[in-house]
């Protein structure tokens, strides 16, 4: 019987090294993904381009300005429009924000009187309003308290952990782990099954005295183990490249990822009972991939989502998955804090897994 | 005891009837051939026969042991060639017959020799390293066939393991499998073609679903009813019609000339006023002995 395990896993191995298509999705997907999303996905907010109007044109009027543009969240310049023109730029797409100071800015300030200034933003990028909005509130208050001496009758004093720069990258490679991890094994294991079905070869197997558990193993190992393999390139090329942190025990992660396997494997499983081609296998894998992703808090904060989408999320096993890759990566998560996470998996594995092996062992014999 | 045995056996998709009421037995070291047209049923009757398929009705034994129920004891003896080409195209040839040694369990020394045995009849040996799919029809096929014996089955099953392959392949394949035969395998095979049933210990004629005759390929021609005779003359359409018009007669295009059928208890000078109306020279009739297709032809129309 092992026997005829290791030559299932052989068999399975020389055709994933021998297919072009499968090589390109084992090697070069990962790193591709990470390269877009380390380098395209920034969800922090820089170099916003600021028309600033400024009606006031004292010392510290300019001074201000000059201070907005420290740290690179801003690029102010003199506006050229005219001020009732300033949409123009936003339409064009040249300008991000624009910055009034009105006049009598610096003679205010000085005599620590009452001052309000504007700021227009292009709302058609929210994410970029919300957290320019944010930043020049900041900078104003910043300089009315250090060069004026202006005190704010409250103050926050913040220390954000785990990430202080606020640097996407930490926080998209254990996002970009998790979802490697669901959507290769998920994808090849439902694909290779498929495809042994198309040509005639699993009916082939049914004849041989092979049982259909040592079939089933033999078609899901070494998927297990290529997607082991898939985080293990992730997170070098997320470590040596992009500098990423790795607090926590990287034995620790690999062990929870075998566990989250048992589910993505039992998936691909599932969707290879339920499909008659690859395309078809395909697609499901990718639709479920797709609702997988988006509700794992990959992109948006799960709290941010309407309440009834919020409930959804929890019959997502990725999104237990995602929790505990940030966990153990970036904030070194140990295994007394994850275990909700971790009983959570487990039942997702022995529901997905057994159902679907059942299923398939029952269209086996 | 026959060491296949199919009773009654009945199958339909929907509302078509693909194996209806059919019975046989093979005994041990026999070629049993199932000869019909594509559509007959013989795939049903064979993915039965390999418990892929549950039968509506009746009973499929291999060894005394029912095939739907007691597969897994059948496996070990049973080596099965499916009608399209199942084994791994992306895979060499010795990667596909170690993967099937490993499913099988042959493997070291038991593998090493069974593998040279397999080449030294397929002749697959300089071809080892090639990929499957690179393999021509006939040499696809004789590596099918190696792997279906890598565990020295007693009983083999082969749907269509000639169709589509060149005639020298065709014949190169069946002396093996006569080869097998001297060796005690038994095997059960289907085939569309008639000079494989000559070939074959005994025949079975399979048509919609069911069986017509079954006997050894001399005598299935003797059930021939009427006689035969070979007319010399165009086979062309106008000829043919004009033949079939004469009463008790039935014309066939047959190679170069016509071969037409005369009913039970009808005699050539019977028809002959009736021949030459029609224009023709009864001196262009020349009696011939029917063989199985002009049998099979007959079993077919009449069913």
């Amino acid at each position: 019987m092992s026997e005829a395990f290791r030559g299932l896993v052989r068999k399975e191995f020389i055709q994933v090294f021998r297919d072009r298509n499968m090589l390109r999705i084992v090697f070069a997907v990962p790193i591709i993904q990470l390269l877009l999303f380390g380098y395209v996905v920034k969800l922090e907010v820089k170099n916003i381009r600021t028309d600033v109007y400024d009606f006031d044109q004292t010392r510290l009027s300019r001074e201000f300005v000059n201070s907005t543009s420290a740290g690179g969240y801003f690029l102010p310049t003199p506006a050229e429009t005219p001020l009732l023109n300033l949409e123009s730029s936003f339409q064009r797409g040249s300008r991000d924000m624009a910055l009034i100071i009105p006049d009598g800015f610096g003679k205010e300030l000085e005599s620590r009187g009452n001052i309000t200034i504007g700021l227009v933003a292009d709302g058609s990028d929210a994410n970029m309003t919300a957290i320019g909005t944010g930043y020049m509130t900041r900078m104003a208050q910043k300089y009315a308290r250090d060069v004026v001496g202006m005190r704010m009758p409250l103050n926050v004093k913040y220390n954000v952990l785990y990430n202080p720069e606020a640097e996407s990258v930490y926080f998209m490679v254990p996002g970009i782990v998790a979802t490697l991890l669901t959507m290769v094994t998920m994808m090849l294991t439902a694909m290779a099954i498929v495809r042994e079905r198309e040509s005639g070869t699993l009916e082939q197997l049914l004849v041989t005295p092979i049982s259909p558990y040592t079939l089933l193993a033999g078609k899901v190992f070494p998927f297990a183990i290529l997607g082991l393999f898939e985080i293990s390139l992730a997170l070098v090329v997320g470590v040596l490249w992009f500098d990423i942190p790795f607090v926590g025990s990287p034995l620790l992660l690999f062990a929870l990822s075998a566990l989250y396997l048992l589910t993505t494997l039992g998936m691909g499983l599932f969707f290879s009972t339920v499909t008659s081609t690859q395309q078809q296998a395909m697609f499901f894998a990718w639709f479920f991939s797709v609702f997988a992703i988006l509700t794992s808090g990959f992109f948006t904060p799960i709290f941010n989502m309407p309440q009834w989408l919020q409930y959804v999320t929890y019959i997502n096993p990725m999104r237990f998955f995602m929790n505990i890759v940030r966990g153990i990566m970036m904030k070194g998560a140990g295994l007394m804090e994850l275990l909700p996470d971790i009983y959570t998996l487990v039942i997702f594995g022995l529901v997905v897994f057994t159902f679907s092996a059942v299923r398939f062992s029952k269209r086996a014999s | 005891m026959s060491l296949v045995s199919v009773e009654s056996l009945s199958k339909s998709y929907r509302e078509i009837r693909a194996v209806d009421d059919f019975s046989f037995a093979v005994d041990q070291g026999e070629i049993y051939a199932l000869v019909g047209p594509d559509g007959a049923g013989k795939t049903t009757i064979i993915r039965t026969l390999c418990g892929l398929i549950n039968p509506d009705s009746g009973v499929a034994m291999i060894d005394g042991l029912d095939c739907q129920r007691k597969f897994e004891s059948i496996k070990p003896i049973l080596g099965y060639m499916p009608q399209v080409f199942s084994l791994y195209p992306d895979l060499t040839v010795t990667e596909n017959l170690t993967f099937y040694g490993g499913i099988y369990g042959v493997v070291g020394e038991d593998y090493r020799t069974r593998v040279e045995y397999l080449y030294r009849f397929s002749n697959l040996k300089p071809f080892a390293d090639r990929r499957a799919q690179a393999l021509s029809g006939g040499m696809k096929q004789k590596l099918a066939l190696s792997c279906a014996l890598m565990h020295q089955p007693r009983i083999l099953i082969l749907d269509e393991p000639t169709t589509g392959v060149d005639p020298l392949s065709r014949r190169q394949f069946w002396e093996i499998l006569l080869e097998l035969k001297k060796q005690g395998v038994t095997i059960i095979v289907s085939t569309p073609y008639m000079d494989e049933v000559a070939r074959s210990d005994r025949a079975c004629f399979v048509f919609k679903g069911k069986k017509l005759a079954e006997g050894t390929p001399a005598a299935l021609p003797g059930l021939f009813e009427g006689s035969l005779y070979f007319c010399d003359c165009r086979p062309t359409v106008q000829t043919l019609e004009a033949l079939n018009q004469v009463s008790n007669v039935q014309a066939r295009r047959f190679g170069g000339g016509i071969h037409v059928y005369l009913r039970k208890d009808v005699t050539l000078p019977d028809i002959a006023t009736e021949l030459t109306r029609a224009g023709f020279d009864t001196g262009g009739f020349r009696p011939i002995r029917p063989d199985l297709e002009d049998c099979f032809i007959q079993l077919m129309e009449e069913s």
